[in-house]
């Protein structure tokens, strides 16, 4: 296991550090990633005996919930940065971060029921991961519409309001809703035994799509940005022709 | 093989919605680019006179 | 023109302590809420309403209306929380009376916690109202659970208060402030309605405050986590 863990890092992180610097690379990077996580998921990684080939889905879905706690936790820091700071570009930082884990959300919640019918007979099963992840979507979501309610000089200081309060209370969140839990019944297992645990092989696997999951974060990050930074220099250009011409 | 459909549905959803995002962020960015170009070139005529 | 506004500030210019302006502004508040009793009578009629329509919706079953009980009321005292808010920032937007008393406070989150307690206040009375007639209509034993209730209830309406009140200054100055409210604030106090919600039924049932300690714990940790929050994060929602 260590040795996994080591090779993992050398041939992840550092190439991943390096496509920072460079957008073409980067794309390289998360292609070539992403083709060996599917290969992995799909050639290498055993079938578990209970669930079959459902079981698949739980690499994408993990990596995809663990990569939008990320987004939101990125939304929460660069939301504190803008407020201490008002640099625009934290600002910019915070709406990306915002807009791409919502999808990521999304697909969570699409995979998880997907999931969830064939092993638990049931498409929701009230689960305090996935109830938390609905419950991020609906604030996250209000944060994006509040974005598009708010005029310039406010939009966002509001947003960085909400971005960090939405934060704070995901631990609550998750707290209430396990208490709230242990009086749901719990779903039946369609099929008996339920999941054996991860083999190494299959944590190999994760770790991959993980990630895959995080280069493709950072690389939707830097194209939201990038839009984010053009509308703003967009606005000022505008404001500068309207003074320009009134004046 | 039981239950192939619910395993296809799931990573062509998260491949279509991927795909999708990401050409929409690029569209958007092009055409952002390209109205600040001329938005600039409009500026330093203003500016100019 | 002597409004409350007015004499309000006037009050806070001479006395910079903390305290006073908390409660001259909670004063000002009451005042002009007290004057009308507009707001009360909305609140608590919508409360009502809100209580009567699920009892409609969810059937006949006497039992089962017991057992959702609490939760029933806690939604009609959220919603009547947002039915308030909304009402206080419209008059508040109305009279233009913030920018005045924004100028006159040296420590803005005197303002933050003077709305908070006057939000509180509103929902205790209008939890003390809808409260007894539930428990009238539902058949519930109130009298025999009534401190741990009204524990459960004040730590409850206590955090609806804090990121209601938060929530209410910053939609109150967005395009779409009716739909931001609710958006805002009732996902972010799943908690509240969550711990509140248990922590009633059990007293109701019979339980007694320690029993139902975990539930009273979430409550408060929200509220100090929230309350200090709020107090970080004011200045940035009034600042010009």
């Amino acid at each position: 296991m260590p040795t996994w863990w080591a090779v993992m890092l050398v041939v992840m992180v550092f190439p991943g550090i390096y496509a920072c610097r460079n957008r073409v690379f980067h794309a390289l990077v998360l292609g070539l990633t992403m083709h060996i996580a599917l290969l992995l998921v799909f050639l290498y990684a055993p079938t578990e005996q209970m669930q079959g080939m459902v079981q698949k889905i739980f690499y994408f879905h993990v990596a995809a919930a663990l990569t939008m706690f990320g987004a939101f936790l990125l939304v929460c820091v660069a939301s504190s940065m803008y407020l201490w700071k008002q640099a625009e570009w934290w600002d910019a930082i915070a709406c990306s971060a915002a807009e791409i884990g919502v999808v990521f959300c999304t697909l969570v919640l699409i995979t998880g029921p997907l999931w969830a019918r064939p092993i638990w007979g049931t498409w929701w099963s009230w689960d305090p991961t996935l109830t938390l992840t609905l419950v991020l979507w609906l604030i996250y979501v209000a944060y994006l519409l509040l974005r598009l309610e708010t005029s310039a000089p406010q939009r966002a200081r509001f947003a960085a309001i909400v971005g960090i309060i939405g934060f704070v209370d995901v631990p609550l969140i998750r707290w209430s809703v396990e208490k709230w839990r242990t009086l749901h019944p719990k779903p039946v297992l369609v099929q008996a035994g339920g999941t054996t645990g991860l083999t190494s092989a299959m944590l190999l696997t994760f770790l991959v799509c993980l990630g895959a999951f995080v280069l493709l974060f950072f690389y939707l990050l830097r194209e939201r940005v990038s839009l984010a930074q053009s509308q703003h220099a967009l606005a000022v250009v505008r404001q500068e022709i309207d003074e320009h011409c009134a004046g | 093989m039981k239950n192939f459909w619910y395993l296809v549905a799931a990573y062509a959803t998260i491949w279509t919605a991927l795909w999708v995002y990401l050409l929409h962020l690029s569209q958007k960015n092009k055409a952002l680019r390209a109205e600040l170009r001329v938005l600039q070139a409009q500026l330093e005529k203003v500016l100019t006179k | 023109m002597a409004t409350p506004s007015n004499s309000c500030i006037a009050r806070m210019s001479g006395s910079p302590r903390f305290l006073h302006q908390v409660l001259a502004l909670l004063a000002k508040d009451l005042k002009t809420a007290w004057r009308t009793r507009a707001m009360f009578t909305a609140m608590f009629v919508f409360a009502v309403v809100v209580v009567v329509v699920f009892n409609f919706a969810i059937g006949a079953d006497t039992e089962l209306m017991r057992q959702v009980a609490a939760g029933v009321i806690w939604i009609a005292l959220s919603f009547a929380s947002v039915l308030g808010l909304q009402r206080s920032g419209q008059l508040d937007s109305e009279e233009d009376s913030l920018q005045g008393v924004l100028l006159a406070l040296q420590d803005r989150s005197a303002l933050f916690v003077a709305k908070m307690l006057a939000q509180l206040l509103y929902l205790l009375v209008v939890g003390g109202c809808t409260v007894p007639l539930c428990g009238l209509w539902f058949r519930l034993d109130l009298l025999a659970c009534l401190g741990a209730l009204c524990v459960a209830l004040t730590l409850g309406l206590l955090g609806l208060s804090i990121v209601g009140t938060l929530f209410g200054m910053l939609a109150m100055q967005t395009r779409a402030c009716e739909v931001m409210l609710p958006m805002l604030f009732l996902p972010v106090s799943i908690p509240v309605t969550i711990a509140a919600v248990q922590a009633t039924t059990q007293v109701i049932d019979g339980k007694s405050l320690r029993e139902v300690a975990d539930y009273l714990v979430v409550l408060g940790v929200f509220d100090v986590v929230f309350f200090a929050l709020a107090l970080i994060v004011f200045d940035y929602i009034v600042e010009e």
